[in-house]
């Protein structure tokens, strides 16, 4: 049976990429250049043009917007409103920040993003580890149909669901309800697929003998299952927080109360609300609210990421 | 962690998913099925109830003349399909769709493939530049989306500066429906080609040795070299990169609604079904038809890979 | 083996389909009744008592959050029985119009009374989203002739009231009296576009400005300014039901807006909000909303002046049309509810209301009997936008009536001003697309 493996159809194979990544990235500052004279002047060119640059300028290309956005959300209008602008603030003031927070209740916004990323994020990594598992080592018939239709489901763009799924949780009195913005999301399509990717490629072995000294599915599965997992299991968790953090089109829809309004959400209503030349740089300092979080959870979680990646599929 | 991972045997789990023969209703078995429903159902049913069912509602409203708003509605069959693609907009979104899915998805393949090739090169600092390029694949579309249009702003945009700079007014970005394209493909190349640079670099880490000494860029025909030897041996992750980023390209939404809220010029799939449902039009059945349309061509590349998958595995 | 997707499981997928199906039907609307709504029969409210609690939905037109905070705090001051919650429900009027449309989809979580725009009420009338007001004007006797006639008549229809003037609003012409003076040209509005085209090269040569003249961003309301560039040289958009948008008057019309872009070189178009834009001193002159009038007034940093909308070669007055929101009641909430919105919209609209709104704002007192003796004291410049509500017209049916119409708008309009697309071409491609959106989303609910 196939895995349907993402880099290379080997199941063999497809654990390579990953670990080769990491062991490379490990070691690489420590591994010496073999091939030339690492102070030779030709190399020290060859290494600049043919190394850095490229990554110094795709670093760049990743960090100048960022940098600005910064440098503006310290900016006052009459900075921003000019022909004759200036590329550091005049000073670091923090009235945007001010601004922001006191136009919209953006601390409240920002509870309910923790809120709404963290209980929604721990329930979706928790319900794929449990169905990746029982698809995997579970004995059900219909396996493979039911890994279809959860294939199938990564298809349907969330946008498809607004209206079907708005008639529904309105009904049920989810209407600017937290539960109401996180429910529809809970079922995970696409953690399961990318962790029954992984599962598929442990090796029976250790499971086996875990089974014959009479261990149940409950104590395999977070006794040697989830420990040899750490990484995938942590990828899970990287996309899931990010879709989770920056959702956008749902909670615009289900919510219109600022008191449940999500980080993106408010953003837009930040938008709305200094929608002008000036507002820029009120604006900036909002989208530094919402991505300065989710770059620190990044940086936390980022050493995962090229283990997490090749072993399944990533289409959010 | 990830070093165990590295080292451990490559088995794979054939047997325990294989089907079983038609065994009597042992007790084991008889435990298994109630497991795995503990485990699954939970995470099915959520799947069930806000994606296959929104999915169908979906379908059934697309055979409506429905307004947004109207509590009645006219059963119209397949006409709502024939509207389109009878009408210019057809056309019109069908081609945004492909010029924005083709370029986006070329784009941030080429571009991530050259990504990953300098980021391949054994020097210092390789790490942390795999971790900013992927950096903004991580980040809010409506933040990203808000930085950028401050950046592409032709009044106060750091854009507009630097081509005040050398003499030139700033392009229309904003009004111009064809610039409008133009700068939402950049930004989403900008946030998704760290995504892609990721992924090429795992693949090519687990090429062997020495084709990766031939795809390293260095020597004068190191390019001529890389393409005839090391390109085709990439093609399993080219493909899953094709696939992956096609998926997410066509869903692609929070970019296109927040930089270009009209969609002139930007209206894909995706968002013309959208802008027909909640934007002026309020035609639901209409853009429900749109959106079974997007997931028709969803489901089509999927199984498309599906077929590649199998087939790559008979031959190998 | 591969992913087994043989005909069983396809079978499978067929049958978890049409239970799915059959689940589906529950949601979403009926197909068997008649269409309800439109021209419905007058609500009783005798003996209703207001409900304790409403929620007004509004995007705060012109930065007006802190205004209505004010008038609804002046209001349970006076109804204390009556608890309005203040709901930002959108950035603009289209976002409110799509939470607005969603909620009736839903049948759930209603406002009691809801901000509708100029483009919007009528539609909510087709869907019959909004009630009549007739019989709560009577019974809580609002006085409706005190109005400004023409802002009432504008939400009439089948010889009822839809609904009631707000933020209401007409383009004005702004322009920077120190450009003006640099150049040596009279401290007024121009009289028509022609006037203006004499001026334009003598302000961007004597001011150094980028712009003489700066057209309104197209993603804002294109099809709501041109209507003055339009009526100007004797076109429109549509005249009743007909879509005359490619006549030789309104190509000519627009043919001149492209002209002094691409040929003149002294105008050009915002991209965010051409009061901004003016403010900042890129332009000279624009044409924006008077509810940009007291933002402009507060970040520009020279003296500005306004007018009225300039005419054209057909037509020196009468060319500026009206615009902005009203307030509507919903039909699918409870009569305690609406009865209770009612009286917090008499309330609203009240004339030292209406003038406190007005001097927050900008836009036009809906009043003629408030008292903007105080607000004209501190704005002088309110006085022009009310002056010219007498020679304003009533815009166009394929703007205000058609689903859409005005993005649609807005599309030919980039066209032509940022594509330099051709004038006819465009315009004959816009009144098919017009065409079709009446026969399609509106002829048909108009018979009913």
């Amino acid at each position: 049976m196939s895995t349907l493996s993402p880099v290379s159809p080997d199941p063999a194979a497809n654990a390579g990429p990953a670990s080769a990544a990491d062991s490379a990235a490990d070691a690489g500052p420590e591994v010496p250049q073999q091939r030339h004279k690492p102070f030779s002047r030709a190399n020290l060119t060859q290494t600049i043009a043919g190394g850095y640059l490229p990554l110094v300028l795709a670093t760049l290309v990743v960090f100048l917007p960022l940098l600005w956005m910064v440098l503006s959300s310290f900016k006052q209008p009459g900075e921003i409103i000019t022909m004759d602008l200036r590329i550091l603030p005049e000073s670091l003031n923090f009235e945007n920040y001010n601004t922001a927070m006191t136009t919209v209740p953006f601390a409240q916004f920002f509870a309910n993003s923790l809120i709404v990323t963290g209980v929604g994020a721990t329930i979706k990594v928790l319900l794929a580890i449990l169905t990746a598992y029982a698809l995997v080592f579970v004995r059900f018939p219909f396996k493979n149909a039911i890994f279809v239709l959860i294939l199938v489901a990564l298809m349907v763009p969330p946008q498809v669901s607004i209206l079907p799924n708005y008639i529904l949780i309105a009904g049920m009195g989810g209407k600017n309800t937290l539960w109401g913005i996180i429910l529809p999301g809970l079922g995970t399509a696409f953690g399961t697929f990318l962790l029954r990717q992984h599962f598929m490629t442990l090796p029976a072995s250790i499971l086996e003998s875990a089974e014959i000294d009479g261990a149940g599915h409950w104590r395999r599965l977070w006794r040697i299952v989830v420990p040899v997992s750490g990484p995938s299991i942590a990828t899970v968790a990287l996309v899931v927080v990010v879709s989770e953090w920056n959702d956008y089109i749902w909670p615009l829809i289900i919510t219109d109360r600022p008191e449940t309004m999500t980080l993106p959400v408010g953003l837009t209503l930040l938008q709305n609300s200094e929608s002008n030349g000036a507002g820029w740089g009120i604006l900036m300092a909002g989208a530094v609210l919402v991505i300065v979080p989710i770059l620190l959870v990044f940086a936390a979680l980022q050493r995962y990421i090229v283990a997490g990646l090749t072993q399944g599929s990533v289409t959010g | 962690m990830t070093r165990q991972l590295t080292d451990r045997p490559r088995a794979v789990v054939e047997a325990k998913s294989a089907p079983t023969p038609r065994a009597r209703w042992s007790a084991r078995t008889r435990r298994d099925f109630f497991v795995f429903l503990a485990l699954a159902l939970p995470n099915l049913l959520l799947i069930a109830v806000f994606t296959y069912l929104p999915l169908f509602n979906n379908i059934y409203y697309s055979t409506l003349d429905w307004t947004l708003g109207s509590a009645s509605a006219t059963v119209v069959g397949f006409e709502n399909y024939v509207t389109f693609f009878t009408s210019p907009d057809a056309a019109e979104v069908l081609g945004t769709t492909a010029v924005f899915t083709l370029v986006t998805v070329g784009g941030s393949m080429i571009l991530g493939l050259l990504v990953a090739l300098a980021l391949n090169s054994r020097i210092r600092g390789t790490t942390f530049a795999r971790s900013a390029v992927f950096a903004p694949y991580v980040l809010s579309g409506v933040g990203v989306g808000l930085v950028w249009l401050f950046i592409f702003d032709p009044g106060y945009g750091v854009l507009a500066w630097l081509l005040r700079g050398i003499g030139q007014q700033s392009p229309q970005w904003i009004n111009d429906p064809q610039l409008s394209l133009v700068m939402v493909i950049i930004v989403y190349v900008w946030k998704n080609l760290g995504y892609c640079a990721v992924v090429y670099l795992a693949g090519l880490q687990s090429l062997p040795q020495d084709v990766m000494e031939a795809a390293s860029l260095d020597g004068a025909n190191g390019f001529r070299r890389f393409l005839s030897m090391s390109l085709p041996l990439l093609s399993p992750t080219t493909f899953f990169l094709l696939i992956t980023t096609m998926l997410s390209s066509l869903q692609a939404f929070d970019l296109i609604r927040i930089m270009t809220p009209l969609g002139n010029g930007t209206s894909t799939l995706i968002y013309e079904a959208y802008l027909q449902a909640f934007g002026a039009f309020n035609r639901a059945g209409y853009s429900a038809a749109i959106s079974v349309i997007l997931f028709a061509i969803l489901l089509i590349i999927t199984l498309l890979q599906l077929r590649f998958v199998e087939r790559k595995v008979h031959y190998s | 083996m591969a992913l087994n997707l043989d005909r069983r499981h396809f079978l499978g997928l067929a049958g978890a389909g049409a239970g799915a199906a059959a689940l589906s039907a529950c949601g979403g609307p009926s197909t068997t009744g008649t269409t309800a709504g439109a021209g419905a029969a007058d609500i009783d409210f005798s003996g209703v008592k207001p409900a304790a609690s409403i929620d007004f939905w509004t995007n705060h037109p012109g930065k007006s959050q802190d205004v209505e905070k004010a008038i609804i705090e002046k209001f349970h001051a006076k109804y204390p029985e009556i608890k309005v919650n203040l709901i930002t429900a959108g950035a603009n009027y289209e976002e409110i119009a799509q939470k607005f449309q969603t909620s009736q989809a839903a049948k759930s979580a209603l406002p009691g009374l809801v901000v509708l725009s100029d483009v919007w009420w009528f539609r909510y009338f087709t869907n019959g989203n909004i009630i009549s007001l007739d019989s709560l004007i009577k019974q809580l006797d609002i006085k409706v002739d005190d109005f400004q006639k023409s802002l009432v008549a504008d939400y009439k229809y089948a010889d009822k009231q839809w609904a009631l003037p707000y933020g209401r609003s007409t383009p004005l012409f702004y322009y920077n009296k120190d450009h003006f003076k640099a150049a040596g040209l009279p401290d007024r509005a121009p009289k028509t576009w022609q006037e203006f085209g004499e001026w334009a090269p003598k302000l961007k040569a004597s001011s150094g400005t980028q712009y003489a003249y700066i057209y309104p961003a197209l993603a804002g309301y294109a099809g709501w300014t041109l209507q003055n560039i339009l009526w100007g040289w004797g076109g429109s958009w549509s005249n009743e039901w007909t879509m005359n948008c490619d006549s030789a008057e309104s190509v000519a019309a627009l043919q001149w807006a492209q002209d002094s872009i691409y040929k003149d070189k002294w105008a050009g178009v915002s991209s965010k909000e051409a009061a901004d834009d003016f403010a900042a001193g890129i332009t000279s002159t624009t044409i924006s909303s008077t509810g940009s009038l007291l933002g402009v007034l507060k970040s520009a940093k020279f003296n500005v002046g306004v007018g009225y909308l300039p005419g054209g070669p057909k037509a020196e007055s009468g060319v500026c049309p009206t615009g902005g929101a009203g307030l509507g009641i919903p039909s699918g909430v409870s009569k305690e509810v609406q009865l209770a919105a009612a009286t917090f919209l008499k309330f609203m609209t009240e004339p030292e209301n209406t003038a406190a709104f007005s001097a927050a704002t900008g836009y036009m007192p809906t009043r003629t009997s408030a008292d903007m003796g105080a607000v004209l004291a501190k704005t002088p410049q309110i006085k022009t936008a009310m002056d010219q509500l007498a020679v304003t017209r009533v815009q166009d049916n394929a703007r205000v009536f058609l689903p859409g119409a005005d993005q649609e708008m807005a599309k030919a309009a980039a066209a032509i001003l940022t594509q330099q697309g051709d004038v006819k071409a465009t315009m004959a491609g816009l009144k098919t697309t017009l065409e079709g959106i009446y026969t399609k989303d509106v002829k048909p609910k108009l018979k009913s």
